[in-house]
Parts: C-alpha cells; structure tokens; sequence
C-alpha cells in the first residue's frame, strides 16, 4: 500500500502541520488523523521535537476511534514513559479502557485522579460519559447534580462551572472565537502559572479566530506579561512571552492608532492606553 | 468617617448605565478631582465599566490600570466603586464588588463602596436609590445616611429621568463597549457636556 507521502506527494512538514490544523479545528476526522499520524510517527518522529507528544495524544485518540488498538497502545506507551505522573495521560489510559468496554477499569483511573484533584472537570466528564455509554442517563444527570453542588460548597463562586461550560461550548463552536476568549479569561482569574499559561493560549486561539478582538489581544499581552514576570519560569519561557507581550502591545497601539484618526473623540482612551503600555514594559524589564 | 458628596454628573452616570444594561450587573468606578479637605470626599465623576463577567479579572485589571493612568493625566483620583445588580431585589454587594473596593481602598483612605438599588430607581422616588459602605475596621459597614450628601437632589433626580425619557442614556459609554470598538470613548465628554448644560443651573459644583 503506498504511503500518504507518496499519494498525496506530501513532505513530513506539510503532514505534521495538517495534523497542527485538525488539532486547531477540533476536528474529529479520526481515518485520516490515523493515516498521516501513524506514518508521521513511525517514519518522522525524531524531526518532530517537543511536538512529538500532542501527536501521540491525537492519534492515539482517533485511534480508539477508529478501533486501531494496536496503535493506541503504541502512543499511549510512549505518552506513558514520557510523562509517568500526568493526569493528563492517566485520562487517557481511562479512554482507552472505556473503548474497549472495561468502565469499572476506567473508572478506577478516573477516580485516582479526582482523589489527587477533585477540580479535574475532564476526568468528572469521562465518567459521566461511561454512565451515558452504559444507557444510565438517569445516574449521568444525578453525577451532574452533585458534581455542580459540590463545587457550589467549597467556593461560592468558583469559576469551575463556567470552565466548565466554556469547554462544552468550545467543543461544539470551535471557531468561534468569543467562546475561546472568555475560557482565556476565566483561566486568567483562576490564576496559578498553568493557568495564566492556558490563557494565553486561549486568547492566541481567540485571536486567531478574529484577529480585531481587543479583549484577546489585550488578555494576550496581560498574560504574557504576568509569565514572564514570574519567578518561577524559564529563560526561554521568559524570552518567549516577552515576544507576545511585545508584538502584542505592538497591535494594540496600532489598533488605537487607527481608531484616532477619525474623531477626536477617543483621544483620552488612547494616551491612557499608551501610557499603560509604556509603564507595564518597564516593570517587566 | 467623613461626609461623602455625589456630583450631578456623577449620579446621573450611574444611573444612566444601570438604565443602559436593565437586565445585566453593572459596576463601575467614582472618581474625585478635588483633595479631600477634612475627611470629606466629593465624587465629581464616575467611568462606567463593565455589564458583563463582572467577577473575571482581566478586563476589570485592564480597566483599573487605564482608569489611573487617565486620572493621573488629569488630576483626579479614584476614590471608590458603583455597582447595580441584576437582580434587582438584592442590593448587597458580591465578592467580586467587595474585592475591587478593597483594592481601591489599599490607595485611597476614604473609599467607598456604593450599591445602586434597583428597587428603588423609578422617576419620582423621594431618596436617592443608594446604599454607601465605607470601611471600618477592615470591614465594610454601612455609612450613616446622614453623612451622604447629594445637593439638590430632585432636581438631579428629574435631570436623570429627562436624560432616559430622550433617550440619551445610550450615549453612555462603558468600558465593555469601549472594547467592543475602541473609537468610542470610555471617558464620556459628548455626555458630560449634555449633564452639564443640563445641571449647571442646579448645581454650583458639576
């Protein structure tokens, strides 16, 4: 059988960058995730870099998908040395356990990781969804209940349920870019450096989707001015969001530049902004 | 504490953006261009901000750091918090209200923390529809009534309700809407003047 690279006379790059795009997408094209990725890993995976591992999770996931254990496996045992205390692996783990219908399996896993973080909205989902393969909608829905009272006991107003939501809505809406924004700024209040990370991400995201959403491009700049602020972060990781935050503040001044041009109605609203810009690039330096 | 005056042009706002946004919280910020002379603290003006996630803190960051970079430009300092909930039968102020006034009294001594109660908002309502906290001991208590002062109150309660009766509460700009298009202007001044021309036979001090 010949290869995708021969058929579509396609170079690793352009594989790897499809599969960038399916990702982005939230596509759920699991046949031909399948096909480019499984070649994209036994053939490129050295080439790959730090990229290697969302592919792993990607194929691996289209993999259950399209009943290719075997493959699954593969991604998941490479996940699995690379990354042996992950949440984010053991999930998988569970996923695999769950397309081959073993949910009590599944659900240990599930629980393991709400026992080590109760506030795991994807592991609580996982076993929901096990309630509703198994045609028990009536304990899903009382699973639900209970998950919502419980986050209403500890903190009033704990932004768990509208991350909540956010991530259902950005499953179904992926493109639109209102949605991605408002999940950026809810992780941005939630706060933490893993979630001041995920926000900025989200508000890149957003800003891909519509590249004049102000909120995201001041949320980007916001973000990545707080990373690389912190302590706690790399030189690299420092180096990198001082570029965001640069070429971010860049498009805001450009953006207010071109509003000034045709009132003078905004006038204050710009020196404001200038100013901010100016005085939170100082603090960063 | 001290006794605390609201401006024409500051109720008027605020009413006008709680009016704007009839089914969303409201909040926004009070502002004074004069130094407080023995404790009391005169609000002049007030910058509209949010009718949306009031409790998410980007924009409400965002908005703070412009909002004092602007009063430093033009002399003025904030010196306190508005807010209008949704729900109109409640008028207690939230976390996240709670949590901003701290914020500003961290800067500014005599802060306040104003709730505009929704119940209490038609034309001809004979008190102003506000309830104030200060902070005492590190809480937030209510302020005595007599302590709040708003010079000629009908006659700022009949300039509101002409402004919405003509419509022109939708000249209010807030910072939400600010960034929804950015020629529009958060600070207001096409409103400030109709308030002023509007209030200037009312009131000596705008």
């Amino acid at each position: 059988m010949a290869s995708v690279s021969e058929l579509y006379d396609v170079g690793w790059e352009e594989m790897r960058d499809k599969l960038r795009k399916w990702r982005e997408d939230n596509s759920r094209n699991s046949e031909q995730i399948v096909d480019v990725g499984e070649e994209l890993i036994s053939d490129h995976a050295s080439k790959l870099g730090d990229d290697v591992w969302i592919i792993y999770e990607q194929v691996m996931i289209a993999a259950l998908d399209c009943s290719r254990d075997d493959l699954a496996l593969t991604c998941l045992q490479e996940l699995r040395k690379q990354f042996p205390d992950s949440h984010r692996v053991k999930r998988l783990t569970g996923m695999r356990l769950e397309a081959l219908e073993r949910y009590d399996e599944a659900n240990k896993h599930y629980d393991a990781i709400l026992e080590d973080d109760p506030t795991n909205t994807a592991a609580r989902k996982r076993k929901i969804s096990i309630l509703k393969a198994q045609g028990k909608n009536g304990e899903a829905i009382r699973e639900l209940n209970e998950y919502l009272e419980h986050i209403a006991l500890w903190h009033s107003h704990d932004l768990a349920i509208p991350a909540f939501c956010l991530e259902e809505l950005m499953m179904t809406n992926p493109h639109n870019h209102l949605y991605c924004e408002q999940y950026a700024e809810v992780k941005y209040t939630q706060g933490g450096l893993e979630n001041l990370e995920l926000s900025r991400k989200y508000f890149s995201q957003a800003l891909r989707l519509n590249n004049r959403n102000m909120r995201a491009l001041f949320g980007l700049y916001m973000s990545a001015s707080h990373i690389a602020a912190s302590p706690k972060v790399s030189a690299k990781v420092k180096k990198d969001n001082i570029k965001y935050a640069a070429w971010a503040a860049n498009q805001i001044n450009r953006a207010y530049k071109l509003a000034g041009r045709g009132t003078k109605e905004n006038k204050c609203s710009m020196k404001a902004v200038e100013e901010m810009l100016d005085s939170m690039q100082i603090t960063m330096s | 504490m001290g006794e605390v005056e609201l401006s024409c042009r500051a109720y008027v706002k605020m009413y006008l953006h709680a009016c704007l946004f009839p089914r969303c919280s409201v909040n926004g910020l009070l502002l004074s261009s004069s130094s407080s002379a023995g404790g009391a603290v005169c609000v002049t003006d007030c910058v509209p901000l949010l009718h949306s996630h009031l409790s998410l803190a980007p924009i409400t960051q965002l908005a703070l750091t412009q909002v004092d970079v602007w009063c430093s430009q033009t002399q003025q300092r904030i010196v306190g918090y508005y807010q209008a909930n949704a729900c109109t039968s409640d008028s207690s102020p939230t976390p996240c209200a709670l949590k901003i006034a701290d914020k500003i009294a961290e800067q500014f001594d005599g802060a306040v923390l104003l709730m505009l109660d929704g119940s209490k908002m038609s034309p001809d309502y004979r008190v102003p529809p506000i309830v104030m906290y200060e902070r005492k001991d590190s809480r937030w208590t209510l302020k005595d009534k007599h302590t709040i002062m708003l010079r000629q109150w009908e006659e700022i309660r009949d300039v509101a309700s002409q402004m919405l009766d003509s419509g022109d509460h939708s000249l209010l700009v807030d910072f939400d809407s600010h960034l929804d298009d950015i020629t529009r202007d958060w600070t207001n001044q096409k409103l400030n003047s109709k308030i002023a021309e509007l209030c200037s036979p009312v009131n000596g001090n705008i």
